[in-house]
C-alpha cells in the first residue's frame, strides 16, 4: 500500500493550478483534502505522475454572502463548513449533510470542492448541491464558467469539470420563508457511506401547501438523483396530508442503476431509500411548520 | 521451609492500572515496524490474482533492472531451504497440510505468495513487484467448502475430495434410539460465515543473519515458538536463533504460530548481506493472513416433556482454506467435544470435516471451536420458540449447578470448577429479566422490536498439553533492591507485564513501582510457550510462586541471621524484612541485597551469593475450566433490517481475577470481536474466489459508535491452579456471537423468523422478515 513514484507540486493560485494542469494534460491530478485520492493512489487503483496540490491556494477557501447566495470556496474544509453559523444559518441543508461525511478526523482533511469532484454517488454533498440547484464554478484557460448542479454529475465518479479545469467554489441559494431541510441517510456504520439517503428541502405557504420541494438521492445510481415524480406528488399538496411511505416508493420507481453489491441488493437498497425519503420529508416538514 | 506465609495481598486483585499503558498511549512502543537495522533492505510479495492457477515461468528480468532492488526470490530460490517444517504446539507427528513458504507449481488463492522482491525500500520493492512478469494458467476454482466434497476440482492432488480430515461419526443407532423416543425433537443447521481476527498491527518481521546468529524481531504471540520454528526450518541449531519481540499490537491467534510468510523472509534472510523487513500491511492481512469461523454444522438436540436435554449431536463441516495453519482437523475436534456445553447431557456425539478451499487459510482465532457455542446456543433457542417456552426457561431446566461438579460430559470433558447457572441468573438478575420482557411486549404493541439472547459457554483455558504444560521464570533482586522478573512473554495487548509485576510485588512484599518485568527476548528470558488457549495469567502465576518461594527463603534466612530472629518470625512488606509485631527491627531490601552480592561474608552458613532465582511451574491439571453467560439486548428495525445493541451483559467465572481491569478488558475486547462476526464482519469471496473484502471501507469492524457500553458481573470460584486463576482470554469471543444472535431471533420472533444463517447484516435482517411472511 505504497503508492507509484509522482512529482508532487504546490501552486499557490489558482491560475497557476490551471497552468500546471494544461501543462501536464491527463498525467496529472488535482489534490484537495486527499480522504479519497491518497488510499487509491496506496492501493494502486490510481497512478499519476503529478499531483497538483490545492492546499496552498488560499482563494479557494472560505465562506461568504455573495450576490443573494451564499459561496463556499472549494478548498474549504468540511470541518470548516461544520463549524459555520453563517453555513448553518444560511444552508442548513450542507450544514446537516456535514456531520454524516466519515469522521471528524476525515472532514479535517476533506474539502467541500474534492467531494464534489469525487462525485462518489453514496456521498452528501453532492446530493445536496443537486437538491439546492448550486452552482458550481470552474476555472479552465479559457476563463471562468459556471456549471449548474443538475448538469455536474454526468456518471459515476465523473463530472463537468475537464482535464485542464478546477473547481473553485460552489455557490448556494438562499430558501427563504416557511423552509425546512433535512437529510437521512442509511449506513452499516457511523461514518460509512450511504447505502442509500436522501436530502430533502421544503418551501410551505401560508396553509401548509407545498410550495417548492426538493428531494435529491444518493447511494442509488451511478450519480446522485432528483427524485422529480416524487417532487410533483408533493407540490402542492398539504404537507400533513402527505402519503410519505408512497412518496418514498415513488421516489424510487424511476431510478433504473441501483447499485447492487456486499452490503445490500438493488431491492433492498430500494427499500431503505423509499424509506430515508419518508422520513427526510417527516423531518423537513415538521421543520417547516414550525415557521 | 516452604511453610513460609506469603505476604499479604496487595496490589493482586486490585485495579492496579496497567504498566504497559504509560509507554504505549504516549507512544512510545517498540513494534516491529519501529525496528531499524544498518543497511536495512524491504520486501514486498507478489501475490496470485487468481484462486487457482498453474504457475509457468516467472521472469524478473525488468524488476531487477529497478534501481534499488536487490532480489527477486520464487519457489525454486526459497523452498528448498527448509529442513523441516513443524510446529512445537503441534507435534510432528501430525498428519499436517501442506504450507510451502512460496507457491509451487499452482498458485491456490488470491493473494497466494508466488514470489518476493526485496529492495532498499517497501516502495521500490512494491514498483519491483509489479513488474516481475508471472505467468500465470487459470484454472477453475474450488471456492464453495460446502460443495468440494464433490467437486472435480482439487485444491492439494493428494487430498481427494478436498479432504483435509474428518473425525468422530454420524449419529449412532444408540443416540438414534433416543432421538426416536424423544417427546421433542429440534434440529437446525447453522451457517457462519467467514471472519478474521483483524489485528490493529498486522504481521510483520525483520530478519537478520550473521553468518552466524539469525536475529528475528516479529510480531508474535510466542517468541520461543518462532525461535524453534525457525532453527528447525533453517537446519541451524535454536541458540543460533534469537527471536525479539517488544511490542504486538494484537493478535488473537493470527500470530500464535509463524505463517507462509514469515517463513519467507527468514528464508530470504539466511541468505542477504544486511537485515529484511517485511512489514504487512493491511489489504495483505485481509488478503492472507488467514480467515476463521467459516463452517456449519447441523445441530440435533432430543428433550423430554419438560424440556429436558436428552440428547446433543453436531454434524460439523469447516472450510480450512488452502493452506490452513495450525493442522486443522485437531482444533474441530473441540468443537464437538464441547458441543453439549455447560448443560446436563445424558448422550452426545459428533462428527467434524474439514474441507479444503481455494481461498485464505484457516488461521486460530480467540477461541477457535467457538461454533459449539454458536449452534448450541442458536439451536436451544428454535427449540424453546418451537416447544413454545421462553428460552430463559428451557435453560433453567437444563443448565449445571456448581454443586453438580466435577461433571464428565458425554463427549469426555471433566467439567470442574464452573458455575453454568450462577453465572446465567447472575446476569438476568442484572437486566432485570421480568422487567425487559414487560417493556418488550409494549415495545411490540407499538411496532418496535425489542429482543434478549444469552449463551452460557464451558471453556476449557490453559491447557497443560506438551510445551504448554510449563512455564518459568526468573526474579533477580539487583544490588539496589530493585526487582526484574524475566518471562518469556508473547504479550499482544494482554497485560503480561502487569499482571507479572502485580505477582511479584505481592511475593516479595515490595512497592509495585520497583518491580519491572522483561519479557519476549529469547536470548534474556525462560523459555516459555507465550500467549495462547488462555494460559498466561494461571502459569505465570505459578512461574512467579515457584521462584519468588525460592528467593523469599532466602531473603527470609539473610533477614534472619542480621536481625537474630527466628526466620519463621520474618515477614516481608514494604521492601524490607521485618520481625511479625515488631516492625520497627527490620532490614531493608536493598541492605539485604548488598549482602548477598557484595558481602558474601556476612552470609549465613550454607546460603548462596546473589537474589537471583529461575524457577519452572508445572501445570497441576491438564485443564482449567472458565464459564460465562452473555446476555444481549437489541433492537431491530424491520425497515432497514439495522440491528441496534442495546444492553450487553457478561456475567463470567474465571476464578479470582488478579487485576479485574484486565479481566475486563480482555472480555470486552472479545466481546465486541464476537458482536462484530455477528452484525459486521465478513471475509467474502465471489463465486469466482475473489475476495471482496480487503480494505476497511468493505471489512466493516464494530467500532466504538457500534458498541453498547459492556456490563460486568464476576463470580469467583476458585480452580485447582495457583491462585485459582483461570483462563480469560477467550471467552469474549465465543460468548458474544450466540447471545447477539439470540437477541436479534427474540426481537424478531412475532413475525415467525428462525435465524440458522450468519452474519446478520441489515439487508439480510430485511430478507428474514421478508422471507417469514
Amino acid at each position: 500500500m505504497k503508492p507509484a513514484p509522482f512529482d508532487y507540486l504546490a501552486p499557490t493560485t489558482a491560475e497557476e493550478v490551471v497552468s500546471a494542469l494544461v501543462e501536464l494534460g491527463d498525467t496529472a491530478k488535482v489534490l484537495a483534502g486527499g480522504q479519497s485520492l491518497v488510499p487509491m493512489l496506496a492501493l494502486r487503483l490510481a497512478a499519476f505522475d503529478h499531483l497538483v496540490d490545492i492546499g496552498r491556494v488560499a482563494e479557494l477557501r472560505g465562506v461568504e454572502r455573495r450576490d443573494g447566495a451564499l459561496w463556499v470556496g472549494a478548498g474549504t474544509a468540511q470541518a470548516t463548513i461544520e463549524r459555520s453559523a453563517e453555513v448553518a444559518s444560511a444552508v442548513p441543508l450542507l450544514a446537516r449533510a456535514t456531520p454524516l461525511i466519515g469522521h471528524f478526523q476525515i472532514r479535517n482533511r476533506g474539502t467541500i470542492g474534492g467531494s464534489l469532484v469525487h462525485a462518489d454517488p453514496a456521498a452528501e454533498y453532492p446530493a445536496v448541491a443537486l437538491a439546492l440547484d448550486a452552482g458550481l464554478e470552474v476555472l479552465g484557460p479559457d476563463g471562468r464558467r459556471t456549471v449548474p448542479a443538475t448538469e455536474f454529475f454526468i456518471g459515476l465518479w465523473s463530472t463537468a469539470v475537464g482535464e485542464q479545469e478546477l473547481l473553485t467554489g460552489v455557490t448556494f441559494p438562499l430558501w427563504d420563508g416557511r423552509c425546512g431541510f433535512a437529510v437521512r441517510e442509511f449506513a452499516r456504520r457511523h461514518g460509512d457511506f450511504a447505502v442509500a439517503g436522501a436530502a430533502v428541502a421544503l418551501e410551505l405557504d401560508g396553509d401548509d401547501r407545498v410550495r417548492r420541494c426538493r428531494i435529491a438521492l444518493f447511494g442509488l445510481g451511478s450519480t446522485p438523483e432528483r427524485a422529480t415524480a416524487a417532487e410533483a406528488a408533493v407540490t402542492g399538496a398539504v404537507v400533513g396530508e402527505v402519503d410519505l411511505e408512497e412518496v418514498g416508493r415513488l421516489a424510487m420507481s424511476s431510478l433504473d442503476s441501483v447499485p447492487s453489491d456486499l452490503h445490500g441488493s438493488s431491492a433492498y437498497r430500494r427499500r431503505v431509500g423509499g424509506s430515508m425519503v419518508a422520513r427526510a420529508l417527516r423531518a423537513a416538514g415538521e421543520e417547516a411548520r414550525g415557521r | 521451609m516452604t511453610s513460609l506465609e506469603a505476604t499479604a495481598a496487595r496490589y493482586v486483585g486490585a485495579r492496579v492500572p496497567r504498566v504497559e499503558d504509560p509507554r504505549l498511549l504516549t507512544g512510545h512502543g517498540t513494534f516491529v515496524d519501529d525496528v531499524t537495522r544498518p543497511g536495512m533492505l524491504h520486501a514486498c510479495f507478489v501475490r496470485s490474482p487468481f484462486a487457482r492457477a498453474r504457475l509457468g515461468r516467472i521472469d524478473a528480468t525488468v524488476a531487477l533492472d529497478l534501481p534499488g532492488v536487490r532480489a527477486v526470490f520464487a519457489a525454486a530460490d526459497l523452498n528448498p531451504g527448509v529442513h523441516e517444517q513443524w510446529y512445537t504446539l503441534i507435534g510432528k507427528d501430525v498428519p499436517d497440510t501442506p504450507r510451502p513458504p512460496l507457491a509451487e507449481g499452482e498458485a491456490r488463492f488470491v493473494g497466494d505468495p508466488v514470489a518476493l522482491v526485496v529492495a532498499t525500500d517497501r516502495y521500490v520493492a512494491e514498483d519491483a513487484a509489479d513488474l516481475v512478469d508471472v505467468d500465470y494458467e487459470p484454472l477453475p476454482p474450488v471456492v464453495d467448502y460446502t460443495t468440494a466434497l464433490a467437486a472435480t476440482e482439487l485444491v492439494h492432488e493428494a487430498y481427494p475430495g478436498n479432504l483435509a480430515g474428518a473425525l468422530g461419526a454420524p449419529m449412532s443407532e444408540d443416540l438414534a434410539a433416543v432421538f426416536g423416543g424423544a417427546a421433542h425433537v429440534t434440529s437446525a443447521t447453522i451457517h457462519q460465515q467467514a471472519y478474521a481476527p483483524v489485528p490493529m498491527e498486522t504481521r510483520g518481521m525483520v530478519a537478520e543473519w550473521s553468518g552466524d546468529e539469525l536475529t528475528v524481531w516479529s510480531a508474535t504471540q510466542a517468541p520461543h515458538e518462532v525461535r524453534m520454528f525457525l532453527a528447525r526450518l533453517l537446519g541451524i541449531a535454536e541458540h543460533q536463533v534469537r527471536v525479539i519481540m517488544r511490542d504486538t499490537g494484537g493478535a488473537f491467534g493470527q500470530k500464535v504460530l509463524p505463517l507462509r510468510e514469515d517463513m519467507c523472509i527468514a528464508l530470504a534472510a539466511m541468505r542477504l548481506p544486511a537485515a529484511l523487513k517485511w512489514i504487512e500491511d493491511r489489504r495483505e492481512n485481509l488478503l492472507a493472513a488467514g480467515m476463521s469461523r467459516h463452517e456449519h454444522g447441523e445441530a440435533q438436540m432430543a428433550f423430554d416433556g419438560d424440556g429436558r436435554i436428552l440428547a446433543a449431536h453436531l454434524d460439523h463441516v469447516q472450510d480450512v482454506g488452502a493452506y490452513p495453519t495450525p493442522w486443522p482437523v485437531g482444533t474441530a475436534m473441540a468443537v464437538g467435544l464441547l458441543f453439549p456445553g455447560p448443560y446436563r447431557v445424558p448422550a452426545a456425539g459428533y462428527r467434524t470435516t474439514s474441507l479444503f478451499s481455494n481461498t485464505s487459510g484457516r488461521t486460530a482465532y480467540r477461541g477457535p471451536w467457538q461454533f459449539e457455542s454458536v449452534a448450541r446456543e442458536v439451536l436451544l433457542d428454535i427449540a424453546a420458540r418451537r416447544m413454545g417456552i421462553d428460552p430463559v426457561d428451557l435453560r433453567r431446566r437444563n443448565l449445571l449447578r456448581h454443586d453438580e461438579l466435577p461433571h464428565t460430559n458425554p463427549n469426555g470433558m471433566p467439567y470442574s470448577d464452573m458455575t453454568p447457572i450462577e453465572t446465567f441468573e447472575q446476569a438476568l438478575g442484572m437486566l432485570d429479566h421480568e422487567a425487559f420482557r414487560r417493556e418488550q411486549a409494549d415495545a411490540r404493541a407499538t411496532g418496535r422490536y425489542l429482543g434478549m439472547g444469552t449463551c452460557s459457554y464451558a471453556e476449557p483455558t490453559t491447557s497443560a498439553m506438551a510445551f504448554q504444560g510449563t512455564e518459568g521464570a526468573t526474579v533477580r533482586i539487583e544490588p539496589s533492591g530493585k526487582v526484574n522478573v524475566y518471562v518469556a512473554g508473547g504479550s499482544t495487548g494482554n497485560s503480561l507485564e502487569t499482571a507479572v509485576v502485580q505477582l511479584t510485588a505481592d511475593a516479595l512484599g515490595v512497592d509495585i513501582a520497583d518491580v519491572r518485568t522483561v519479557q519476549g527476548d529469547t536470548a534474556v528470558t525462560p523459555f516459555g510457550a507465550g500467549t495462547g488457549g488462555s494460559r498466561s495469567g494461571s502459569m505465570l502465576a505459578g512461574a512467579v510462586e515457584e521462584s519468588t518461594t525460592v528467593l523469599r527463603e532466602r531473603i527470609v534466612t539473610i533477614a534472619a541471621h542480621q536481625l537474630e530472629a527466628a526466620p519463621e518470625d520474618i515477614e516481608l512488606a514494604d521492601s524490607s524484612a521485618r520481625v511479625r509485631g515488631t516492625p520497627a527491627v527490620s532490614v531493608p531490601l536493598a541492605e539485604i541485597a548488598d549482602i548477598a552480592y557484595f558481602q558474601p561474608h556476612r552470609l549465613p552458613e550454607g546460603v548462596p551469593p546473589g537474589l537471583e532465582v529461575s524457577a519452572r511451574y508445572r501445570a497441576r491439571s491438564p485443564l482449567i475450566w472458565a464459564n460465562a453467560t452473555h446476555l444481549c439486548t437489541c433492537e431491530v428495525d424491520p425497515v432497514t433490517g439495522a440491528v441496534t445493541v442495546l444492553r450487553y451483559i457478561v456475567s463470567e467465572d474465571c476464578g479470582p481475577m488478579i487485576n479485574p481491569n484486565v479481566v475486563e478488558g480482555q472480555i470486552a475486547g472479545g466481546s465486541v470481536q464476537g458482536i462484530g462476526g455477528v452484525l459486521y464482519e465478513h471475509l467474502a469471496y465471489d463465486e469466482d474466489g475473489n475476495p471482496l473484502t480487503t480494505t476497511f471501507m468493505d471489512y466493516l469492524l464494530p467500532t466504538a459508535t457500534e458498541v453498547p457500553v459492556i456490563e460486568y458481573g464476576h463470580i469467583e470460584t476458585p480452580s485447582p491452579g495457583p491462585g485459582g486463576y483461570k483462563g480469560v482470554g477467550e471467552g469474549g469471543a465465543i460468548g458474544a456471537p450466540p447471545a447477539v444472535i439470540n437477541a436479534v431471533a427474540d426481537a424478531l420472533s412475532p413475525l415467525g423468523v428462525e435465524i440458522t444463517r450468519l452474519p446478520l447484516t441489515p439487508a439480510a435482517v430485511v430478507a428474514l422478515i421478508e422471507g417469514a411472511r
